[in-house]
């Protein structure tokens, strides 16, 4: 399994305003896996991937990715484990402000050993011509698709989304998605992504259901359908 | 009753950036109370010292006779509507302060005494001397002085109205407090001290006082006159003659303390320039951060106006509860230290604090307007956006801002660290500006100082000879090493400058002491060449100063001489421009002291002491404040960099978590935000430093045109080093500062909802 989650449990607060958000999550996760992670408002999806990002630690259990442990990992460990391994998408973009789109997209090249080609890349996205603009030049959709050519340009073995299409209308998000499953295949990334949307997963290998911080559904869909093919 | 619910985060906002507020809070309150205190204390001491010319009623003027007064000048003074006072004195030499005490007998009627510290002489063996010149020699009552041949008892520490600063010549260039002093004692005391050093001074107070200075000039003309027709007839000639008006030991307080106040409220309009900015791009900032609930509170029908009082009510309320603490501690307690560094320069009498609307107005009404000002004018151009540009968070007043490209050659680190010179540029604007005025003011800290060594150093290494004597008629020595030579004094004419002293020298022709070729024309000394900018090939004009003979002289040199404003030409043109014979001299010039000259005869002495007197008293009164510029730069510049690189990360916080989240380590990070802001800081340390010279450069020479004499600015290249170290360290302390701020933004910071 190339992505092995044990025995997690979060809590958040203290004495009686404590809140148990994941209650012992156990999942696997193949290598170039497109996994969706469902669930309502606090069932402890996000927690749960920004501790597979490296962003927040578990109160108990672990991580392991092809193997290495993520709670052995100090600061710094847990900075080289994000820039070797991850990228991350999130449902405001989190572009940097003052940056152009290409210059957005060279903060993941810059991390990577051997990043994707920027313009090349830029291209794929549909930016190229908007590539000297500011974010808050551009429409949500080119925002989030640059926020993706950020995440993907480092190709890395996990690409963590959250939420992506949240702030974005029909048309767009499926054009995100598209995006997305695009990489997935082309670049073999493990995917794994967070939504409330329930017809995403039909586009997924796998779908884990969360439910009050424990897993209640965790299948492999038989087939998939192209993210153009989906409905809500 | 309807309260206004925004209100409530005034105390929130308060409690968040509690230390940033503290910091500008403690700032604001040691330059308001300074500057108030300053102001306070000066002004008091002002009315005092300008009561003074009534309370001790001081004189209009004085001369001195080479002997005693006739009857005949003084009815014909009289007649004049002058009033004439005998003020002889002694000058007499003292042990104790290896320096010199200009006696007089105690004051009845004119120039009257100010009893500071014990009683005023009783008895022949007592004396009351001047409190800061005892101060300067940590002299006190009930020590003894051997003076001249006597020895007496110091009685009581004492102001002489007409001595408020020391100047014992006109043309001194500053008083020293130090190795001069006037003192008092009784009739019978002076009697007793003999007339080998006695002086036939007097002073004179008009019937009616002249209403402008030009007026007092212009009857001391007329006075004069009187002097030199009685001199031609009766041969007593003016040895010295000099009004009130033009007489610095008289004016020069008034004068000095006048500049000092304006010096101040321009170093605190500039504080506060400079922190109603820092407080404008803080809001701004607010603002930027706080779009979408303003878009809101305006949607939901709050008004602009109810909106501007509540971003202004913070930094408004820190100016004005500092302006009033500053105002208190400045009545009480930097009153005091101003008066004691006022005390450490003039012997001034005593004082009482008076209310000051200046000073109030100066350092309370002024800040708070400015900072208003400044305030509401950022906050009424942010506000006037319509809610739903504020909803949008399109906060550009231009329709959209356009990216500055950017050659892509370029490493990313070094666009991305561009893109946050451009994206901050009113902070880096702002961090420019104040380092600038840190450095204007630790330029003034650390210049001065070895400015004033240099210019000692200067001094002793040029002296003409190790003694200087100047006679009143010629007398021989047994001392073959000793040379003789001619002098008189002329003063410029006045222009730009005001007129004054030149010593006009004939010297030997293959003279030991002077090592100059003479050729046509004069040599001028480095201070004249400095101080009026001649050069090689100019024109002189000098005219007597009890007279109207002019003369005019072509500057054919420049001699290294930087104690004084002097022109050296050969004796014997000398003796013939001025008219006496082949064989006159007036002077020597010797290494080693000569004891045979008759006393009586002997006119002045001058050693490498009285040279560096200028030098000796800027030490004393110069010395705390120079410590207080380098305190007050230093300050400037740790809280104006401080709060704005903070302000930096802050605004960038979501960025800096990004960039945590994609994987970057701190030290990348840091390379970038701190970098950028050590960059502007460095380069703003060592850009600015030209211009503040060149400032400097221009300031001293107006300061100094006021003064007789000259100090060249020559500041030696370890005082600029110095100074970037000084500022380079200083921001060390702040860049850990904010490396451990970068360290602290969270990456959750990310993933909050962007409002």
């Amino acid at each position: 399994m190339f992505i092995e989650i044990k025995g997690i449990k979060r809590s958040f607060g203290e004495g009686e305003s404590r809140v148990e958000i994941l209650k012992g999550i156990d999942l696997g996760i193949e290598k170039g896996e497109f996994c969706v992670l469902l669930g309502p408002s606090g069932s402890g999806k996000t927690t749960l991937l920004n501790i597979l990002g490296g962003i927040d630690s578990a109160d108990e259990g672990y991580i392991a990715i092809d193997g290495e442990r993520m709670e052995d990992m100090n600061e710094k460990a847990l900075t080289m484990y994000r820039r070797k391994h991850l990228g991350y998408v999130f449902q405001m973009y989190n572009l940097i402000p003052n940056l152009n789109i290409k210059e957005n997209i060279e903060t993941g090249a810059y991390l990577s050993d051997n990043p994707l080609d920027v313009d090349e890349l830029l291209k794929v996205l549909g930016l190229y011509e908007h590539r000297h603009k500011l974010p808050n030049q551009l429409s949500g959709g080119q925002q989030q698709r640059t926020a993706i050519g950020r995440a993907i340009v480092k190709n890395p073995d996990i690409l963590l989304c959250d939420e992506p299409t949240g702030a974005l209308d029909y048309n767009t998000s499926k054009e995100i998605l598209k995006l997305i499953e695009e990489v997935n295949k082309k670049y073999g990334n493990t995917v794994v992504m967070v939504t409330h949307n329930d017809a995403i997963k039909h586009m997924a290998d796998r779908v884990v259901k969360l439910h009050d911080g424990r897993i209640r559904e965790n299948y492999k869909n038989d087939s998939k359908v192209s993210a153009t093919e989906l409905d809500w | 009753m309807k309260r206004n619910v925004l209100k409530k985060r005034f105390f929130r906002e308060l409690k968040s950036e509690f230390g940033k507020y503290l910091v500008i809070f403690l700032f604001l309150i040691g330059a308001i109370g300074f500057v108030s205190g300053f102001l306070v204390a000066s002004n008091s001491m002002l009315a005092a010292y300008d009561e003074s010319f009534t309370t001790y009623r001081v004189e209009d003027g004085n001369f001195e006779l080479s002997a005693p007064i006739e009857e005949t000048l003084l009815a014909t003074l009289e007649q004049e509507g002058l009033n004439v006072y005998e003020n002889l004195y002694l000058t007499e030499e003292v042990k104790e302060t290896s320096g010199r005490l200009r006696i007089f007998k105690n004051r009845a009627e004119v120039n009257l005494v100010c009893l500071m510290e014990g009683e005023l002489p009783m008895t022949a063996d007592e004396i009351a001397i001047d409190r800061m010149h005892a101060d300067n020699n940590k002299l006190s009552v009930g020590d003894t002085l051997a003076v001249g041949d006597r020895t007496l008892k110091i009685s009581g520490l004492v102001a002489l109205s007409d001595y408020s600063a020391l100047y014992e010549k006109a043309s001194d260039m500053m008083f020293d407090a130090t190795k001069f002093g006037v003192a008092v004692m009784t009739e019978e005391g002076f009697a007793t001290m003999g007339d080998t050093h006695l002086h036939y001074s007097y002073s004179w107070r008009y019937d009616t006082s002249p209403e402008s200075d030009k007026e007092a000039t212009e009857w001391a003309e007329k006075v004069l006159a009187l002097l030199m027709s009685n001199a031609m007839i009766t041969g007593n000639a003016p040895v010295n003659f000099l009004p009130a008006v033009s007489n610095l030991a008289i004016q020069f307080v008034g004068d000095d303390m006048g500049r000092d106040n304006k010096m101040m409220a321009v170093f605190l309009y500039i504080i506060i320039a400079i922190l109603a900015f820092v407080f404008a791009i803080t809001i701004s900032n607010t603002i930027t951060k706080e779009a979408l609930v303003i878009g809101t509170l305006r949607a939901s029908g709050y008004t602009k106006a109810e909106l501007i009082r509540h971003y202004l009510a913070l930094p408004m309320t820190v100016v004005a509860v500092a302006a009033v603490v500053g105002n208190v501690l400045g009545y009480t307690v930097f009153k005091e230290v101003a008066a004691k560094m006022y005390y450490a320069s003039y012997s001034l009498p005593t004082f009482v604090t008076l209310w000051n609307v200046d000073a109030f107005v100066r350092t309370t009404v002024i800040p708070v307007v400015m900072m208003f000002v400044i305030n509401l004018g950022m906050l009424v151009r942010k506000i006037s956006l319509s809610p739903l540009r504020f909803i949008r968070r399109d906060l550009s007043k231009r329709k959209k801002k356009k990216a500055l490209r950017l050659n892509s050659k370029m490493s990313l680190m070094n666009r991305f660290r561009l893109r946050i010179l451009l994206q901050n540029l009113p902070n880096y604007i702002t961090i420019l500006v104040g380092v600038f005025f840190a450095n204007v003011l630790l330029l003034f800290g650390f210049v001065l100082p070895p400015l004033v060594d240099n210019y000692e150093k200067d001094i002793t290494s040029n002296l003409i000879a190790e003694y200087q004597y100047v006679l009143k008629m010629s007398t021989e020595t047994a001392v073959e090493s000793a040379e003789k030579y001619s002098v008189t004094a002329l003063q410029t004419v006045e222009g730009k400058l005001k007129s004054e002293e030149v010593m006009v020298y004939g010297v030997a022709k293959d003279s030991a002491y002077i090592d100059a070729e003479f050729g046509d024309g004069v040599l001028i000394s480095t201070a004249y060449a400095g101080k009026h900018g001649l050069s090689v090939g100019d024109e002189i004009t000098l005219e007597e100063s009890f007279g109207e003979q002019t003369y005019t002289f072509t500057v054919a040199g420049v001699y290294e001489y930087p104690a004084a404003l002097a022109v050296f030409m050969e004796q014997q043109e000398w003796n013939e421009i001025f008219g006496l014979g082949g064989g006159y001299f007036n002077g020597y010039f010797s290494d080693v002291e000569l004891t045979d000259l008759d006393e009586r005869l002997l006119a002045t002495k001058i050693t490498a002491d009285d040279l560096t007197k200028t030098t000796r008293q800027l030490k004393v009164s110069m010395g705390e404040l120079m410590d207080l510029f380098l305190v007050f730069g230093v300050a400037v510049f740790l809280l104006v960099i401080y709060l704005l690189s903070k302000l930096i990360i802050e605004k960038n916080a979501q960025s800096i978590s990004m960039t945590k989240i994609l994987g970057y380590t701190d030290g990348e990070i840091n390379k970038l935000y701190v970098w950028m802001t050590s960059v502007v800081v460095v380069v703003s340390l060592i850009g600015t430093i030209p211009l503040v010279n060149y400032i400097m450069k221009y300031l001293f020479a107006a300061i100094l045109a006021d003064y007789p004499g000259w100090l060249p600015y020559s500041v030696p290249f370890a005082a600029y080093i110095r100074m970037a170290v000084l500022g380079i360290v200083a921001y060390a302390v702040v860049a850990f500062i904010q490396m451990r701020k970068v360290k602290g933004v969270s990456k959750s910071e990310a993933l909050k909802a962007v409002e």
